[in-house]
């Protein structure tokens, strides 16, 4: 296994408040694997800056070898890296199936001219979209409510809808930010199961920010600890539930 | 009440309330669809008039030459608009559209070299030589009543411009459904869930003002043609916010509800100028002007409380968050 995604040296503040500082960390090809700390420790900070809504003040960010950390969101989703966020951003307005059809990618009706010019083309395009976003609603069991607007729906239900619209661009790597928070327990299972499938089956690697211990315990390889900005320790999810820094860190100790 | 019953009157009203269709059809594609709240609407409306009339009056450029013009320079006028102040989000977008009408209108009224200054575009070639831009438009407006067999110079108007305002609404009501106006709708819920999903929001926020500015333009040739004359007055702010009512009473989103709105707020202008009843009668003339805008503003409070989502709109749409 080999380094898909690796971040050196990233620090990025906000007037005197360091909230990233001099963070690294690499997540392996294939791998889930979990970012956590607690409140305040810099992480949202750090997703933001790997997927170009920040740009770091210092520091490098790879993905596959290429360098990302100037890019702006949109290209660094066609480098292959895409994200959700802590609270699903479901575009309430749109209807389930346009959320999904919307994130669709070398789509020729975006563009005003093709829908002049290569009118057969869209029409094509746009008929493939459509099946591939059914299938995806399919997979996360939401194909009752395509034609509903995506407002409708609740909390997880949107969760399951930013997962599988960022799947229509077939992403190396996903960013989860708290894919449980605000998730009832059965849909939470629900989302586990498909995360790993998703890494079973398509070989897609996950970085995911979590609080639910339960997740990070069954679900991830690997762990980060941040806490105050840095990472402060890494290891298996066995090895960094026994570290004392840890929990100290959890229960605001000094180190 | 014999103007009521005057054809040539509600011929009027109408031509007025196409122009405000494709004045507020740019407004919908801007906000309805992206979610920009463009306040200076009516400066791409004047940019587009006064290009007209300046090519046609100091180069004696043909019309049917000038007007294309008149409407690409107000693109370009959005473009140069958007692409330092889109950066920029909601409300300090707003705030600069608002600065840029008022800018273009006061540019308009102290370069007097090139648009005549207050005086307006009689002035065009200076003081004391009355010019003319609208010869060509008027001959057009003749021969096409003749082939039609209209006596009335305003039907002919009432055609021309409500056939260009249907066409280009059904246009941008077909543009909306298209993956590009998916994109756009998108932008206008979250841009930055968008930006996520790997779409280059600013390109297409632009993309929406420039089209929004052409119509603007667009407006501001008819707008031109129909007065035969117009001054850096006629483009006052207000302007910009009869759309905006326009744009509410239809209801916001819907390409068709535009057309609707422009009639009832022609309408309701139209209807309270004959407020020569009592008590509006115990004012003077200068003050009824004003009450006048008063019950329209009632008026419209009213309607919106009733359907908040305007004529067209689905109230759905306003409950979700």
């Amino acid at each position: 296994m080999s380094a898909l995604l690796e971040v050196s040296g990233v620090s990025k503040a906000f007037g005197g408040v360091r909230a990233v500082d001099d963070a690294s960390l690499s997540v392996e090809e294939g791998s889930i694997t979990a970012l956590i700390g607690p409140n305040g420790a810099g992480k949202s900070t750090l997703f933001n800056c790997i997927s170009g809504f920040l740009r770091p003040d210092r520091g490098q960010i790879a993905l596959a070898g290429r360098r990302i950390e100037r890019l702006p969101p949109h290209a660094i989703v066609h480098a292959g890296l895409a994200r959700t966020f802590q609270t699903a951003r479901a575009l309430t307005r749109l209807t389930v199936l346009d959320n999904v059809r919307l994130a669709a990618p070398s789509h020729p009706g975006e563009c005003l001219r093709n829908l002049i010019a290569r009118r057969g083309a869209v029409r094509r395009r746009e008929a493939q979209v459509t099946e591939e976003a059914f299938r995806l609603l399919r997979l996360v069991r939401l194909e009752d409510y395509a034609d509903a607007l995506a407002g409708t729906l609740s909390g997880g239900q949107r969760k399951l809808l930013d997962l599988a619209r960022i799947l229509i661009a077939s992403p190396r790597l996903i960013l989860l930010d708290e894919p449980m928070a605000g998730v009832n327990p059965a849909l939470r299972e629900e989302l586990l199961a498909h995360v790993l499938d998703l890494r079973a089956t398509r070989g897609i690697t996950f970085l995911v920010i979590e609080h639910d211990l339960a997740f990070v315990m069954r679900a991830s390889d690997h762990v980060f600890v941040m806490a105050e900005g840095r990472v402060l320790t890494e290891g298996t999810p066995e090895e960094v539930r026994r570290d004392e820094r840890v929990i100290d860190a959890y229960l605001g100790t000094d180190v | 009440m014999t103007v009521l019953s005057s054809g040539e009157f509600w011929a009027f009203v109408g031509v007025m309330a196409g122009i405000y269709t494709l004045f507020t059809l740019g407004l919908q594609i801007q906000f309805g669809l992206a979610g920009l709240l463009n306040f200076g609407q009516v400066a791409f409306m004047a940019v587009g008039a006064y290009t007209m009339a300046i090519l046609v009056v100091k180069q004696g450029w043909s019309m049917w030459l000038a007007a294309p013009l008149g409407v690409a320079a107000a693109a370009l006028a959005g473009l140069l608009v958007g692409l330092p102040a889109l950066r920029l989000r909601g409300d300090y977008f707003a705030i600069v559209t608002i600065a840029f009408s008022e800018i273009v209108r006061w540019v308009a009224t102290n370069e007097d070299g090139l648009t005549g200054g207050s005086q307006g575009t009689i002035n065009l070639r200076g003081e004391g030589v009355a010019a003319q831009y609208n010869s060509q438009w008027e001959r057009f407006q003749g021969w096409l009543g003749e082939q039609l067999g209209i006596r009335s110079k305003d039907v002919v108007m009432l055609l021309v411009v409500w056939s260009v305002a249907l066409l280009l609404t059904w246009l941008a009501g077909r543009l909306a459904r298209t993956p590009w106006g998916r994109v756009l709708r998108g932008i206008r819920e979250d841009e930055d869930a968008v930006s996520s999903l790997g779409k280059p929001v600013f390109r297409y926020r632009l993309q929406a003002l420039v089209l929004g500015a052409a119509l603007a333009g667009l407006a501001g040739l008819f707008y031109a043609w129909q007065f035969s004359f117009f001054s850096p007055d006629d483009f006052q702010p207000l302007i910009t916010f009869f759309g905006w009512m326009i744009l509410i009473l239809g209801g916001v989103g819907r390409m068709w509800a535009v057309p609707v709105g422009a009639l009832l707020f022609g309408f309701l202008f139209a209807a309270t100028r004959f407020f020569d009843f009592p008590p509006f009668s115990y004012l003077d003339s200068a003050d009824r002007a004003y009450v006048r805008l008063l019950v329209i503003g009632l008026l419209i409070i009213g309607l919106v409380l009733v359907r908040p989502q305007g004529l067209l709109g689905r109230r759905q749409e306003m409950v979700l968050e």
